[in-house]
């Protein structure tokens, strides 16, 4: 089973809901997607347990487009990066709806 | 009395830097103008200020005026205006946010005038009267304090190698005394292309290299060399040098950096003292030797899906001369797809992202303005996908594509060579 799932939300922005432990074999595509994709992104963790997913939303993270995280309480440590001028607003919200009214904003 | 102080400093290195050279640099400038042309600042605005010759005003003024009996006499008639610290500030955001050093002014100069290493001379000034922009010494701040202008510590460089180690399956060796190559990755391929270190890992694995990484020697982009301060450049270069010496090592790789190998490369000679029996070489020109040398194999055709373009990067083709190897690598690897964008080779359009312009948040629209030349340019191959040898570049394009909305993939040359690798 996938790590994850890419699905589209609307236009403009795509949901990678989170399923499972990543493999090598979903750390590769997911890094080829975030380079390729133009829109924002809604991270949907929602039945994700901590330990499956912190070290590669870190490592992600300055990777990422705008990006809005919601479904699971994760530490601000781990979003926590150097302010740059290559990286985009990431932010948790505990509801969806949050999540998604602050990134249609952007 | 403060902005006095500026104008002073700013006044003091011009002058300081005024040799024989600088003197009949500008002596020979007929005003004609070709520079600008060639300027793809000026070119997308037709802002007059953007004129190459123009970002050397200040300097060609405090030499007349210092050195010129024309200049002098001048001065004291009231007819030429002292520098004053408004012209300063006015011309920094013009030096610094649409100047990419990128040099071809002086390609296309009839007279042969070195435009681009004089309008550094003009950076140099501006860093030492303090009026650069804010957000690129930001980034030199950060880079004397933390190691990297990106936040690259200590404990995020060790974090973020072992998570490519982990997770692309490939070995990084790290601090190897006695490898024969140090490879110095830029910040932005550690934090936002980790994959070409995955990627040259395995290039240099296939092609037997004994090389390293170095935790001191860590970070190859340097801030210094943007800002034009020759003590924080030569400081960042150092890092790298005593690295390279405590590792007895043979050769220095700069990896997908354009204006770092320039640092490194030619730069350091003329600053401080390069440490001897050490080759200064750039990851494209390395693999462009493994092709040749049949060190690596390359699958032919893996990329003949797609119209596929090559971006020439003002350091690594135009300065470096690195211009043939990319096109003998994609003539197997894309035989069939690849086209070439007019003008190429050294004669090629900059990004718009060099020589920190990126950095700078105020240079965005003009960042965007200088970017729709390269859009004509991909647009007139058909391109779906656009290739370099340079992570600035990268990230200027991968910027823009967005910027643009526009249906482009954007690609590093060391990532798409890995994945041709004949097993």
């Amino acid at each position: 089973m996938p790590a994850f799932t890419i699905t589209p939300v609307e236009k403009g922005i795509l949901r990678c809901h989170h399923t499972g432990p990543f493999s090598h074999e979903d750390v590769r595509p997911l890094a080829g997607f975030l380079h390729d994709y133009r829109g924002k992104l809604l991270i949907d963790l929602r039945g994700s347990r901590i330990e499956e997913f912190a070290r590669n939303i870190r490592e992600f993270q300055p990777m990422m487009p705008t990006t809005a995280i919601f479904g699971a309480k994760i530490d601000p440590v781990l979003l926590k990066i150097p302010e740059s001028y290559y990286t985009h607003e990431v932010c948790f919200f505990e509801t969806e709806e949050e999540a998604l009214t602050w990134l249609r904003n952007q | 009395m403060e902005t006095q102080m500026e104008t002073q400093f700013a006044m003091n290195t011009f002058v300081k830097e005024t040799g024989g050279y600088v003197a009949s640099q500008l002596e020979a400038c007929t005003r004609c103008g070709i520079c600008a042309e060639a300027c793809h600042f000026y070119q997308a605005t037709s802002n007059p200020e953007f004129a190459p010759v123009w970002k050397i005003e200040l300097l060609k003024r405090a030499y007349e005026q210092r050195f010129t009996l024309t200049g002098k006499a001048k001065l004291a008639l009231g007819i030429d205006k002292p520098i004053t610290d408004a012209d300063l500030h006015h011309f920094s955001k013009i030096v610094y946010e649409a100047c990419t050093m990128c040099n071809k002014c002086s390609m296309v100069c009839p007279m042969g005038i070195q435009l681009g290493p004089l309008i550094h001379e003009v950076r140099t000034a501006f860093s030492e009267a303090c009026v650069v922009p804010d957000d690129l010494m930001a980034a030199v701040n950060k880079q004397v304090k933390e190691g990297s202008p990106l936040g690259v510590t200590d404990d995020v460089y060790a974090d973020r190698m072992e998570w490519v180690a982990d997770e692309w399956e490939v070995e990084l060796p790290m601090d190897v005394k006695g490898a024969d190559t140090l490879v110095v990755f830029s910040s932005i391929e550690v934090m936002k292309f980790p994959e070409n270190i995955a990627a040259i890992a395995k290039i240099l694995h296939a092609a037997g290299e004994k090389w390293t990484l170095s935790q001191k020697g860590r970070e190859v982009v340097n801030f210094g060399f943007y800002e034009g301060s020759p003590e924080r450049t030569k400081l960042f270069i150092s890092r790298v040098f005593d690295a390279a010496k405590e590792l007895g090592v043979k050769k220095i790789v700069v990896t997908e950096c354009g204006h770092a190998y320039d640092a490194l490369r030619w730069t350091s000679y003329n600053i401080m003292d390069v440490p001897e029996g050490i080759e200064i070489t750039h990851i494209v020109g390395l693999i462009g030797e493994y092709v040749r040398s049949g060190k690596i194999k390359l699958k032919e055709g893996a990329y003949n899906n797609g119209t596929l373009t090559f971006h020439d990067a003002c350091k690594i083709q135009r300065r470096g001369g690195h211009i043939q190897e990319p096109r003998e690598i994609l003539n197997i690897i894309a035989l069939e797809s690849f086209k070439e964008m007019t003008p190429n080779r050294e004669e090629s359009i900059c990004c718009g992202g060099g020589g920190g312009v990126i950095a700078i948040k105020e240079a965005d629209p003009i960042r965007y303005a200088a970017f729709e030349l390269k859009i004509d340019q991909m647009m007139k191959v058909g391109a779906k996908m656009v290739v370099m040898g340079c992570s600035n570049c990268r990230l200027q394009f991968t910027d823009c594509v967005q910027h643009f909305n526009l249906d482009v993939k954007v690609a590093g040359l060391s990532q798409m060579v890995a994945d041709a690798l004949e097993e």
